[in-house]
Protein backbone atom coordinates (compact mmCIF):
# COMPACT_ATOMS: atom_id res chain seq x y z
CA UNK A 1 0.00 0.00 0.00
CA UNK A 2 2.81 2.63 -1.23
CA UNK A 3 4.54 4.02 -3.55
CA UNK A 4 6.85 0.85 -4.37
CA UNK A 5 3.52 -1.11 -4.73
CA UNK A 6 2.82 0.87 -7.73
CA UNK A 7 6.54 0.71 -9.74
CA UNK A 8 5.61 -2.91 -8.84
CA UNK A 9 2.81 -3.17 -10.72
CA UNK A 10 3.93 -0.48 -13.45
CA UNK A 11 7.40 -2.71 -13.69
CA UNK A 12 5.71 -5.87 -14.33
CA UNK A 13 3.71 -4.25 -17.37
CA UNK A 14 6.91 -3.10 -18.76
CA UNK A 15 8.24 -6.15 -18.77
CA UNK A 16 5.65 -8.24 -19.92
CA UNK A 17 4.97 -5.66 -22.86
CA UNK A 18 8.71 -6.08 -23.29
CA UNK A 19 8.91 -9.73 -23.68
CA UNK A 20 5.77 -9.01 -26.20
CA UNK A 21 7.75 -7.02 -28.55
CA UNK A 22 10.71 -9.87 -28.09
CA UNK A 23 8.30 -12.13 -29.37
CA UNK A 24 6.87 -10.01 -32.32
CA UNK A 25 10.90 -9.11 -33.28
CA UNK A 26 11.46 -13.00 -33.18
CA UNK A 27 8.63 -13.44 -35.56
CA UNK A 28 9.49 -10.96 -37.59
CA UNK A 29 12.88 -12.16 -38.04
CA UNK A 30 11.75 -15.80 -38.94
CA UNK A 31 9.64 -14.88 -41.42
CA UNK A 32 11.49 -16.99 -44.06
CA UNK A 33 12.91 -19.36 -41.65
CA UNK A 34 12.46 -22.76 -43.01
CA UNK A 35 14.14 -25.19 -41.07
CA UNK A 36 14.54 -24.84 -37.04
CA UNK A 37 17.52 -25.43 -34.51
CA UNK A 38 16.34 -28.98 -33.96
CA UNK A 39 15.43 -30.05 -37.19
CA UNK A 40 12.24 -29.63 -37.23
CA UNK A 41 10.12 -28.00 -40.67
CA UNK A 42 9.53 -24.32 -40.91
CA UNK A 43 10.02 -22.06 -37.57
CA UNK A 44 6.56 -21.66 -36.11
CA UNK A 45 4.90 -18.56 -34.96
CA UNK A 46 5.15 -17.53 -31.43
CA UNK A 47 3.19 -15.46 -28.98
CA UNK A 48 2.83 -14.63 -25.18
CA UNK A 49 0.29 -16.03 -22.86
CA UNK A 50 -0.14 -12.81 -20.17
CA UNK A 51 -1.95 -13.41 -16.84
CA UNK A 52 -3.10 -11.03 -14.51
CA UNK A 53 -1.28 -11.76 -11.05
CA UNK A 54 -2.14 -9.67 -7.34
CA UNK A 55 0.57 -7.40 -6.56
CA UNK A 56 0.63 -7.55 -3.00
CA UNK A 57 1.41 -11.26 -1.66
CA UNK A 58 -1.46 -12.90 -0.13
CA UNK A 59 -0.64 -12.51 3.52
CA UNK A 60 -0.16 -8.46 3.02
CA UNK A 61 -3.34 -8.40 1.01
CA UNK A 62 -5.67 -9.43 3.61
CA UNK A 63 -5.30 -5.91 5.30
CA UNK A 64 -7.44 -4.57 3.28
CA UNK A 65 -10.07 -4.54 0.61
CA UNK A 66 -8.44 -2.24 -1.61
CA UNK A 67 -5.10 -4.58 -1.88
CA UNK A 68 -6.54 -7.76 -3.17
CA UNK A 69 -8.09 -5.42 -6.33
CA UNK A 70 -4.36 -4.56 -7.14
CA UNK A 71 -3.18 -6.69 -10.17
CA UNK A 72 0.08 -6.86 -11.58
CA UNK A 73 0.86 -8.46 -15.14
CA UNK A 74 2.75 -11.37 -15.97
CA UNK A 75 4.52 -13.34 -18.54
CA UNK A 76 3.15 -17.47 -18.19
CA UNK A 77 4.86 -18.37 -21.27
CA UNK A 78 5.92 -17.86 -24.98
CA UNK A 79 2.70 -20.08 -26.71
CA UNK A 80 2.97 -21.87 -30.13
CA UNK A 81 0.87 -20.45 -32.86
CA UNK A 82 -0.27 -23.57 -34.47
CA UNK A 83 -1.66 -22.06 -37.59
CA UNK A 84 -0.71 -24.06 -40.88
CA UNK A 85 2.49 -23.14 -42.81
CA UNK A 86 2.21 -21.77 -46.34
CA UNK A 87 3.62 -23.92 -48.88
CA UNK A 88 5.56 -22.47 -52.01
CA UNK A 89 6.94 -23.92 -55.01
CA UNK A 90 10.45 -23.79 -55.01
CA UNK A 91 12.72 -26.74 -56.73
CA UNK A 92 15.77 -25.32 -56.26
CA UNK A 93 15.56 -25.07 -52.33
CA UNK A 94 17.42 -26.84 -50.24
CA UNK A 95 14.11 -27.71 -47.61
CA UNK A 96 12.29 -28.39 -51.15
CA UNK A 97 10.49 -31.75 -50.59
CA UNK A 98 9.94 -34.34 -52.94
CA UNK A 99 7.18 -32.03 -55.41
CA UNK A 100 9.29 -29.26 -55.11
CA UNK A 101 7.41 -27.51 -52.65
CA UNK A 102 8.88 -25.48 -49.25
CA UNK A 103 7.41 -25.23 -45.95
CA UNK A 104 7.10 -21.49 -45.32
CA UNK A 105 5.85 -20.11 -41.75
CA UNK A 106 2.93 -17.97 -42.18
CA UNK A 107 3.38 -14.58 -41.06
CA UNK A 108 1.90 -11.51 -42.05
CA UNK A 109 4.02 -8.52 -41.37
CA UNK A 110 0.94 -6.58 -41.57
CA UNK A 111 -0.41 -8.20 -38.33
CA UNK A 112 3.00 -8.48 -36.67
CA UNK A 113 3.51 -4.55 -37.27
CA UNK A 114 -0.53 -4.17 -35.81
CA UNK A 115 0.79 -6.38 -32.47
CA UNK A 116 3.74 -3.92 -32.09
CA UNK A 117 2.33 -0.48 -32.39
CA UNK A 118 0.21 -2.11 -29.23
CA UNK A 119 2.62 -3.24 -27.21
CA UNK A 120 5.01 -0.51 -27.79
CA UNK A 121 1.41 2.00 -26.92
CA UNK A 122 0.88 -0.58 -24.17
CA UNK A 123 4.42 0.41 -22.71
CA UNK A 124 4.19 3.92 -23.16
CA UNK A 125 1.56 4.62 -21.03
CA UNK A 126 2.96 2.53 -18.35
CA UNK A 127 5.96 4.24 -18.63
CA UNK A 128 3.62 7.49 -18.31
CA UNK A 129 2.33 5.94 -15.02
CA UNK A 130 5.39 5.01 -13.40
CA UNK A 131 6.54 9.05 -13.89
CA UNK A 132 3.31 10.16 -12.62
CA UNK A 133 4.50 8.45 -9.49
CA UNK A 134 7.62 9.70 -9.04
CA UNK A 135 6.55 13.01 -9.20
CA UNK A 136 3.89 12.40 -6.69
CA UNK A 137 6.59 10.75 -4.23
CA UNK A 138 8.70 14.05 -4.94
CA UNK A 139 6.11 16.31 -4.27
CA UNK A 140 5.43 14.39 -0.87
CA UNK A 141 8.93 14.48 -0.17
CA UNK A 142 8.83 18.29 -0.78
CA UNK A 143 6.87 18.22 2.34
CA UNK A 144 9.63 17.61 4.62
CA UNK A 145 11.97 20.29 3.07
CA UNK B 1 -8.18 17.27 16.61
CA UNK B 2 -7.65 20.79 16.76
CA UNK B 3 -4.08 20.68 17.53
CA UNK B 4 -0.90 22.80 16.07
CA UNK B 5 -0.78 21.59 12.60
CA UNK B 6 -4.52 23.00 12.05
CA UNK B 7 -7.90 21.04 12.19
CA UNK B 8 -7.44 19.60 8.97
CA UNK B 9 -3.66 17.86 8.54
CA UNK B 10 -5.34 14.68 9.36
CA UNK B 11 -7.68 14.46 7.04
CA UNK B 12 -5.25 15.81 4.04
CA UNK B 13 -3.17 12.99 5.01
CA UNK B 14 -5.97 11.03 4.54
CA UNK B 15 -7.35 11.90 1.32
CA UNK B 16 -3.50 12.03 -0.05
CA UNK B 17 -3.78 8.08 0.54
CA UNK B 18 -6.58 7.76 -0.88
CA UNK B 19 -5.41 9.47 -4.14
CA UNK B 20 -1.95 7.46 -3.78
CA UNK B 21 -4.33 3.97 -3.75
CA UNK B 22 -6.02 5.60 -6.72
CA UNK B 23 -3.04 5.55 -8.31
CA UNK B 24 -2.08 2.62 -7.69
CA UNK B 25 -5.48 1.47 -9.02
CA UNK B 26 -4.77 3.45 -12.55
CA UNK B 27 -1.65 1.49 -12.74
CA UNK B 28 -3.11 -2.22 -12.38
CA UNK B 29 -5.91 -1.52 -14.73
CA UNK B 30 -2.98 0.17 -17.42
CA UNK B 31 -0.75 -3.20 -16.54
CA UNK B 32 -3.85 -5.20 -17.66
CA UNK B 33 -4.63 -3.55 -20.35
CA UNK B 34 -4.05 -6.61 -23.18
CA UNK B 35 -5.34 -9.50 -20.79
CA UNK B 36 -9.20 -10.42 -22.21
CA UNK B 37 -11.45 -10.35 -19.86
CA UNK B 38 -10.11 -7.96 -16.96
CA UNK B 39 -12.14 -5.28 -15.50
CA UNK B 40 -10.68 -2.00 -15.07
CA UNK B 41 -11.19 -1.33 -11.55
CA UNK B 42 -11.78 2.47 -9.55
CA UNK B 43 -11.73 4.68 -6.33
CA UNK B 44 -14.65 6.02 -4.91
CA UNK B 45 -14.19 8.20 -2.23
CA UNK B 46 -14.76 12.12 -2.23
CA UNK B 47 -18.76 11.56 -2.24
CA UNK B 48 -18.27 9.53 1.37
CA UNK B 49 -15.81 11.80 2.63
CA UNK B 50 -17.88 15.00 1.77
CA UNK B 51 -20.76 13.18 3.81
CA UNK B 52 -18.23 12.13 6.64
CA UNK B 53 -16.67 15.83 7.16
CA UNK B 54 -19.94 17.60 6.49
CA UNK B 55 -20.27 19.13 9.95
CA UNK B 56 -17.82 22.36 11.13
CA UNK B 57 -16.38 20.30 14.24
CA UNK B 58 -14.70 16.92 13.29
CA UNK B 59 -14.59 15.98 16.95
CA UNK B 60 -18.02 16.28 17.93
CA UNK B 61 -20.40 15.62 14.72
CA UNK B 62 -22.22 12.31 14.70
CA UNK B 63 -21.34 11.33 11.45
CA UNK B 64 -21.57 8.34 8.63
CA UNK B 65 -19.52 7.25 6.47
CA UNK B 66 -21.68 4.36 5.05
CA UNK B 67 -25.65 4.07 4.82
CA UNK B 68 -25.56 1.19 7.04
CA UNK B 69 -23.16 2.25 9.46
CA UNK B 70 -24.40 2.61 13.11
CA UNK B 71 -23.52 6.55 13.34
CA UNK B 72 -20.52 7.54 15.22
CA UNK B 73 -17.89 10.44 15.35
CA UNK B 74 -15.94 10.59 12.19
CA UNK B 75 -12.82 9.21 12.76
CA UNK B 76 -10.32 9.48 9.17
CA UNK B 77 -7.87 7.11 10.04
CA UNK B 78 -9.66 4.17 9.75
CA UNK B 79 -11.77 5.20 6.59
CA UNK B 80 -11.34 3.48 3.48
CA UNK B 81 -12.89 3.89 -0.23
CA UNK B 82 -15.05 2.02 -2.25
CA UNK B 83 -13.22 -0.18 -5.19
CA UNK B 84 -15.90 0.43 -7.71
CA UNK B 85 -15.80 -2.94 -10.22
CA UNK B 86 -17.18 -1.81 -13.62
CA UNK B 87 -19.36 -4.05 -15.34
CA UNK B 88 -18.05 -7.25 -17.32
CA UNK B 89 -16.99 -6.31 -20.37
CA UNK B 90 -18.48 -7.65 -23.90
CA UNK B 91 -15.72 -9.44 -24.99
CA UNK B 92 -15.09 -8.13 -28.60
CA UNK B 93 -12.03 -9.35 -30.47
CA UNK B 94 -9.49 -6.35 -30.37
CA UNK B 95 -11.36 -4.53 -28.31
CA UNK B 96 -10.10 -3.45 -24.71
CA UNK B 97 -12.26 -4.08 -21.31
CA UNK B 98 -9.57 -0.97 -20.17
CA UNK B 99 -10.16 2.54 -21.39
CA UNK B 100 -6.67 4.36 -21.72
CA UNK B 101 -7.66 7.84 -22.17
CA UNK B 102 -10.22 7.59 -19.45
CA UNK B 103 -7.66 5.98 -17.23
CA UNK B 104 -5.00 8.74 -18.55
CA UNK B 105 -7.53 11.58 -17.22
CA UNK B 106 -8.15 10.19 -14.39
CA UNK B 107 -4.11 9.46 -12.82
CA UNK B 108 -3.72 13.59 -14.57
CA UNK B 109 -6.44 14.86 -12.13
CA UNK B 110 -5.42 12.94 -9.51
CA UNK B 111 -1.96 13.57 -9.66
CA UNK B 112 -3.07 17.17 -9.38
CA UNK B 113 -4.96 16.89 -6.74
CA UNK B 114 -2.07 15.41 -5.19
CA UNK B 115 0.59 17.60 -5.92
CA UNK B 116 -1.99 20.00 -4.76
CA UNK B 117 -2.60 18.74 -1.23
CA UNK B 118 1.41 18.42 -0.53
CA UNK B 119 1.61 22.14 -1.51
CA UNK B 120 -1.35 23.05 1.14
CA UNK B 121 0.44 20.52 3.60
CA UNK B 122 3.88 22.34 2.90
CA UNK B 123 2.44 25.96 3.88
CA UNK B 124 0.92 24.70 6.98
CA UNK B 125 3.92 23.62 8.38
CA UNK B 126 5.84 26.54 6.73
CA UNK B 127 3.50 28.75 8.66
CA UNK B 128 4.10 26.98 12.19
CA UNK B 129 7.86 27.44 11.64
CA UNK B 130 6.89 31.00 10.63
CA UNK B 131 5.40 31.97 13.78
CA UNK B 132 7.63 29.84 15.91
CA UNK B 133 10.58 31.89 14.15
CA UNK B 134 9.07 35.09 14.70
CA UNK B 135 7.75 34.97 17.99
CA UNK B 136 11.24 34.46 19.08
CA UNK B 137 12.20 37.51 18.43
Amino acid sequence: MDFMTALDIGGSALSAQRTYMNVISMNLANAKTTRTANGQGPYQRKSVALESTPATPFGKAMDSALSQELQGVRVTGIVNDNRPTKQVYEPGHPDADANGFVQYPDINVVEEMTNMIQASRGYEANTTTISTIKAMYNKALEIGR
Amino acid sequence: MTDIYGANANLIAKVMDLRLERQNLVMSNLANINIPGYKARSLDFESDLQNAIGTADLRSGMTRTNGKHVPGTYDASDYQGDVVKEFKPRTIYGADAVDMDKEMSTMAKNSLMYNALTTVMKSNFDGISKIIAEGGK
